[in-house]
């Protein structure tokens, strides 16, 4: 019998489609079941339908909704900051020129390291009285003595501190995608624009950033989405707290699992965060993205 | 080079000096993490900190290397990436091939949600997804833990692949079949070679994300097949704050990557903007 070409791809494409469905679609399925039934923590133990009710007390929770509105400003926070930041360098490495290489180079080494490591690298940068952050800038005039910052047991500012790794771990990202954006603008254009005297910040708001906006979009999505995911981070400089001033969703399903034993409670948290999580990448890849639109 | 170079001599001198601050703040952090793993063990905490070590020891790592688990983590970590490379590029390579060679509905319907797969967050599937593989019986082996970390890296590598198969004219797998090659023995003999570099940035990929996974190791392994990322969050539990072993531990564990980073940096440079701009 001969294969025809649709019957041939479908082959190929059959071993990875079965593995997405049997450990990403079926637990999703599974998630989204246990949802809806009140589950004892202990394996094989006793399960009970209640219908929407986790779905109710989750809502209801003042935990959850602030957990949710922190991840979101969690998500703002570190993805404006490594789009400043990152376009600022790779703004500077494109004044450079070639030259830049071995910078970038360097640059680079923080998007191999570890989350937790540098979660953890952090939360020893930052201890009140023997980091070396607040050590630097008391000598430097700025604090008056060391323990001046609480930076991760202050629950007014602990959110921006744990958010400080993970701006240091993907500012490179950004300046590398966005730098790799800039390479391709084609010179005349700058020039041209040049000559009619655009400078400075009307060249960048003017010629620069129009032209990037495909880029700008995906790494600020791909990000954005990594972002609001972020568990380990969190998790190894505090745990979610204090006070529980740095619990974001994930960090709240995962100790509703674990630590309070409440697995249909969580699951309920996790099947809403799921949903708003896909109605927005939907959205997202379907206005802007749009991929395979060119093939 | 593009518009975009500034050639006024004073000015270049200026972002000159702004560039090497910003790069040397920026590698300040990691370079204080090697500093202090090479402190005599109580000079980690010193008030006020020091920079460079009164006595540069190698004390921390002995004893790192000699705490129980550690060893046995690395060979963990290795284990589970390879064997999560390996699964990705197996089920990554021949459907990316078919995506872009057959442009059927199937398979544009399959890169969406490839896709959309990115943007399950961990922890949602997690809990479900140890059960599992848990009734496979393969919870806390490295085996298990490569399956749950695949989920993750198997779209990114779908996504690279389709790119570096797009690269590739359609004229090669003609010619092959034309010279009595089967339309596998095409796929395998011709293209495969042609696009090998681009499976090596696949695969360096998919072992990073596998050797920095945090969160279904914490989930899916307990004793025998712990890797390193949870060694290393231990040390501050098991033991208060080790300053001093999770520094060097934490060295141990980043060098490699670095190193082979630094060693392909080319690459990786292409596969990240690759994989931004397309998936």
């Amino acid at each position: 019998m001969r294969l025809t070409d649709r019957r041939f791809a479908a082959l190929l494409m059959v071993p990875a489609a079965l593995f997405l469905a049997a450990f990403v679609a079926w637990p999703i399925v599974r998630l989204v079941m246990n949802s809806f039934y009140d589950i004892s923590p202990i394996a094989g133990g006793p399960r009970t339908f209640v219908g929407l009710g986790n779905y109710t007390t989750a809502l209801a929770s003042s935990g959850f909704r602030s957990s949710a509105v922190r991840t979101l400003a969690y998500t703002v926070l570190v993805v404006s900051a490594e789009f400043v930041l990152g376009l600022a360098t790779a703004l500077l490495f494109s004044a450079i020129g070639r030259r830049s290489a071995v910078f970038r180079t360097i640059f680079m080494y923080p998007l191999m390291i570890a989350p937790v490591v540098a979660g953890l690298l952090w939360r020893f940068l930052l201890i009140d009285n023997s980091g070396i952050v607040n050590a630097l800038l008391a000598r430097v005039g700025i604090l008056h003595s060391a323990s001046d910052i609480g930076w991760l047991s202050n629950s007014r500012i602990v959110l921006f501190s744990v958010a400080i790794p993970d701006i240091w771990l993907t500012t490179a990202f950004m300046a590398l995608v966005l730098f790799a954006g800039l390479q391709n603008i084609p010179g005349d254009v700058i020039e041209a624009a040049r000559l009619d005297g655009a400078k400075g910040w009307t060249l960048l708001r003017r010629i620069i950033v129009p032209l990037l906006r495909p880029v700008i979009a995906v790494t600020l999505i791909v990000r954005g989405i990594d972002a609001a995911k972020a568990f380990d981070i969190i998790l190894i400089q505090t745990g979610g707290g204090p006070e529980n001033a740095s619990q974001t969703l994930s960090l709240l399903i995962y100790r509703t699992m674990v630590r309070f034993g409440e697995p249909g409670l969580a699951s309920a948290m996790a099947t809403m965060y799921l949903l708003v999580m896909l109605a927005v990448a939907v959205a997202a890849v379907v206005t802007i993205w749009r991929p395979g639109a060119d093939a | 080079m593009n518009g975009l170079e500034i050639r006024r001599p004073a000015t270049r001198t200026l972002l000159w000096a702004l560039l090497v601050t910003v790069v040397v703040l920026y590698a300040f952090p990691f370079l204080y993490l090697l500093l202090t793993s090479f402190k005599p063990p109580l000079e980690t905490l010193a008030v006020p900190p020091t920079v460079l070590p009164s006595r540069w020891t190698a004390a921390n790592y002995a004893a790192v290397w000699a705490s129980h688990g550690v060893p046995a983590s690395f060979i963990n970590s290795i284990s589970t990436a390879t064997i999560s490379t390996l699964l990705s590029l197996v089920l990554a390579v021949p459907a990316a091939y078919a995506i872009t060679r057959f442009r059927t509905r199937a398979g544009r319907l399959f890169v969406m949600l490839a896709l959309i797969t990115r943007m399950v967050p961990p922890v949602a599937v997690g809990i479900p997804l140890s059960s599992t593989i848990n009734s496979l019986h393969l919870l806390d082996t490295p085996t298990g833990l490569a399956i749950a970390h695949t989920t993750i890296s198997l779209p990114l590598s779908i996504w690279l692949m389709s790119s570096f198969f797009e690269a590739v004219p359609d004229e090669l797998d003609e010619a092959a079949k034309v010279d009595g090659c089967s339309r596998l023995g095409a796929l395998w003999r011709v293209v495969i070679p042609v696009v090998s570099g681009g499976m090596a940035v696949t695969a360096i990929f998919a072992f990073l994300a596998s050797w920095n996974e945090f969160l279904f190791a914490l989930l899916l392994t307990s004793v025998r097949a712990q890797t390193t990322p949870l060694a290393i969050a231990n040390f501050q539990t098991q033991f208060g704050l080790d300053w001093g072993s999770m520094t060097a531990l934490a060295a141990l564990y980043s060098i490699p990557v670095i190193l082979l980073t630094l060693l392909l940096q080319r690459h990786i440079v292409a596969g990240l903007t690759l994989g931004a701009v397309k998936g």
